[in-house]
C-alpha cells in the first residue's frame, strides 16, 4: 500500500466565522494506523492548531465520531488501509453545530434524550428506594432490549439521518432507540406515557426507514429496527 | 393521537389506491372494445375520450372511480404535507390549509367529471 | 451560511433527499419513494384536471357555454399531443409500480413484520433490520417497476410504428 496518504481536513475557526475550509496534509502510513492516529500525527508534527476530540482510542467512549470520505465513522475504529484511497477527506458530523474543526456540539442529542425519558420509570417510589425482593428478568426479556444497550452515544446515527438533516425537530434515531430500550424493558412502567411522547409529528412518524442510522452505527445497535418496533407499539395503541 | 390516526389513514388509503387503481386499469384493459389497441389509446392522449365513456356508464365503476379519487387525494395530500414539512424544516399551518383546499378542489372537480361521464349530470 | 450554526435550507434538504451517497440500499429506497410519491401526486393532479377538461372545462359549473368547453377540450388535446407526455406516462407507470410495492414493504416494516428480532450485535454482521425478506421485497418492487416501464415503452413503440 501507499507509504503516505493525503488528509483533506475540514478546518473551521469560530473567531473567523464564515465558511470553513479544507487543508491538506501528507501523512506517512504505518501498518494498522487508524484515522485518529493520522489526525494525531498531524496535530503533533504538522499543525498543532488542529482540534479533535477523542479519549479511549478503542471505540468505546464515542468521542471521535466524524465523517470520513462522506460516511460517518469513528476515527479510532477505521484503519487508513481499509479505505483504499490516496486522499482521505475528514469532516465533522452533520446535524450538529461545529465548535471548532472536527469538534461538534452534541448537546442537542442529549437534550432530546432527556426529553424522551430515557431512564427506567417506576410507579412505586418507596419500593424503588427499598426493594423488598429481587426483580429477575428472563433471558428472553433481556434479549428484547439488550442490543440497544450497546449504544455509546457517539451521535453517528443522528448525523447520518436524512430526516434530521431536513427536519431538525425530528427526535432522531439515537434518542428514539434509547427510548425503545426502556420501553421494551420488562421492569419499566412508562408504557402509555412513552407512546404518547413519540406519537407526534416530530416523533416516530417522521422516520421513513432510510436505514442510514443502522448502516453507520459502529456498535451494531440498529436504531432503525428500534424505531420500527416503537412505531409498531404506537400503531397498536 | 392525531398523528397515529393520520398515519393509519395513510396506510389504508394506500391499500385503497391499490384496490381501486387495479379496478381502474384492469376494467379499461379488459372491457374496452378494441383490446388490441387499449394501450395505444391510453398511451396516446389524442384518442377520442368519448369512446371510453360507455365503460364509465356503469354505476359500480363510477363508485370505484370515486373511491380511487378520494383515496389518492388523501394519500397524496398527506404525503406532500410530510415532504414539504421536511423540505423547509418546519410545519407551517397555512401550507397545510392550502393542501386541504387543494384536496377538496380535486375531489369536487373529479367527482364532477365522474358524474358527467356517468351521465348523471348535465 | 456557515456550517457552525446548524440550519436547514431548502437547497440543503433537497440535496439530502435526492443524493443517497454511500448509505446503502435502504437510503436509495427512501430517495426513490420520495421522488415517485411527489411525481405521481403531480401526475394525479394533472390527470384530474385533464379528464375534467375533456368533458367540459371549468365553466360547465355555472353557464353551460359549450363553446368554452369545446375550446378547453381542444386545447387539452393539443397540449397532450406531444409525444413527451407519452414517455412521461411510461415513467409514471414505473414510479407507480415502485411506489406501490415499496409502500407495502414499508407498511410491513412499520408494523414490525419481516424485520427480524433484536439480538446481541455480532461484529461484521449487517443490521437485522436489513433483513433478506425486506431486501427481496425492495428488489421485487424495482423489477416489477422496470417490467412496467418496458411494457409501456414497448406499447408506445408499437403505436409510433403504426
Ligand atoms: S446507536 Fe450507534 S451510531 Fe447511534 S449513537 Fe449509539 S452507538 Fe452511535
Ligand atoms: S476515541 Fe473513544 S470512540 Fe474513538
Amino acid at each position: 500500500m501507499a507509504a503516505s496518504v493525503k488528509f483533506r481536513v475540514y478546518r473551521y475557526r469560530p473567531e473567523d466565522g464564515g465558511k470553513g475550509f479544507y487543508r491538506e496534509y501528507e501523512v506517512p502510513v504505518k501498518k494498522g494506523m487508524t484515522i485518529l492516529d493520522g489526525l494525531l500525527y498531524i496535530k503533533e508534527s504538522l499543525d498543532p492548531t488542529l482540534s479533535i476530540r477523542y479519549s479511549c482510542r478503542m471505540a468505546i467512549c464515542g468521542s471521535c465520531g466524524m465523517r470520513v470520505n462522506g460516511i460517518e465513522t469513528l476515527a479510532c475504529h477505521t484503519q487508513i488501509s481499509e479505505l483504499r484511497r490516496r486522499v482521505i477527506t475528514v469532516e465533522p458530523m452533520k446535524n450538529f453545530p461545529v465548535i471548532k474543526d472536527l469538534v461538534t456540539d452534541m448537546a442537542v442529542l442529549f437534550k432530546k434524550q432527556r426529553a424522551l425519558l430515557t431512564w427506567l420509570i417506576r410507579r412505586d417510589l418507596v419500593e424503588q428506594e427499598n426493594p423488598t425482593h429481587q426483580y429477575i428478568q428472563s433471558d428472553e426479556e433481556l434479549e428484547r432490549y439488550l442490543q440497544f444497550t450497546y449504544c455509546i452515544q457517539c451521535g453517528l446515527c443522528y448525523s447520518a439521518c436524512p430526516v434530521v438533516s431536513t427536519f431538525p425537530d425530528f427526535y432522531g434515531p439515537q434518542p428514539l432507540m434509547k427510548m425503545y430500550r426502556y420501553f421494551a424493558d420488562s421492569r419499566d412502567e412508562g408504557g402509555k406515557e412513552r407512546i404518547d411522547l413519540v406519537d407526534k409529528f416530530e416523533g416516530v412518524w417522521r422516520c421513513h426507514f432510510a436505514g442510514s442510522c443502522s448502516m453507520v452505527c459502529p456498535k451494531g445497535v440498529d436504531p432503525a429496527l428500534a424505531i420500527q418496533l416503537l412505531r409498531r407499539a404506537s400503531l397498536r395503541g | 393521537m392525531r398523528e397515529r390516526n393520520l398515519m393509519l389513514l395513510h396506510y389504508i388509503t394506500g391499500l385503497g389506491i391499490l384496490l381501486f387503481g387495479a379496478i381502474h386499469v384492469w376494467t379499461l384493459f379488459f372491457t374496452y372494445p378494441l383490446q388490441e389497441t387499449i394501450w395505444e389509446t391510453t398511451l396516446r392522449f389524442d384518442s377520442l375520450p368519448y369512446a371510453v365513456l360507455p365503460v364509465y356508464r356503469n354505476i359500480l365503476f363510477a363508485a370505484s372511480l370515486f373511491g380511487l379519487l378520494l383515496c389518492t387525494t388523501i394519500h397524496a395530500m398527506n404525503g406532500i404535507r410530510a415532504v414539504i414539512a421536511e423540505l423547509i424544516g418546519a410545519r407551517i399551518r397555512w401550507v397545510e390549509a392550502v393542501l386541504v383546499a387543494v384536496g377538496v378542489f380535486l375531489v369536487v372537480y373529479g367527482t364532477r367529471t365522474i358524474l358527467i361521464a356517468n351521465n348523471l349530470l348535465v | 451560511m456557515s456550517r457552525s450554526e446548524y440550519r436547514s435550507t431548502v437547497l440543503q434538504s433537497l440535496k439530502t433527499m435526492l443524493i443517497a451517497g454511500k448509505y446503502g440500499l435502504e437510503r436509495w429506497s427512501y430517495v426513490l419513494q420520495r421522488i415517485s410519491g411527489v411525481v405521481v401526486a403531480l401526475y394525479f393532479i394533472a390527470h384530474v384536471l385533464e379528464t375534467g377538461n375533456f368533458i367540459g372545462g371549468i365553466t360547465v359549473w355555472s353557464v353551460p357555454d359549450y363553446s368554452f368547453a369545446e375550446k378547453a377540450y381542444e386545447e387539452t388535446v393539443k397540449l397532450l399531443k406531444n409525444p413527451l407526455f407519452d414517455v412521461g406516462l411510461a415513467v409514471v407507470g414505473f414510479l407507480v409500480t415502485f411506489h406501490t410495492i415499496n409502500g407495502i414493504r414499508l407498511i410491513l416494516a412499520h408494523f414490525g413484520f419481516f424485520l427480524g428480532k433484536p439480538r446481541r450485535p455480532e461484529p461484521f454482521e449487517p443490521p437485522v433490520s436489513f433483513s433478506t425478506r425486506q431486501r427481496a421485497l425492495f428488489w421485487l418492487s424495482i423489477s416489477l417497476a422496470v417490467f412496467a416501464l418496458l411494457y409501456a415503452l414497448d406499447s408506445l413503440m408499437r403505436v409510433f410504428r403504426t
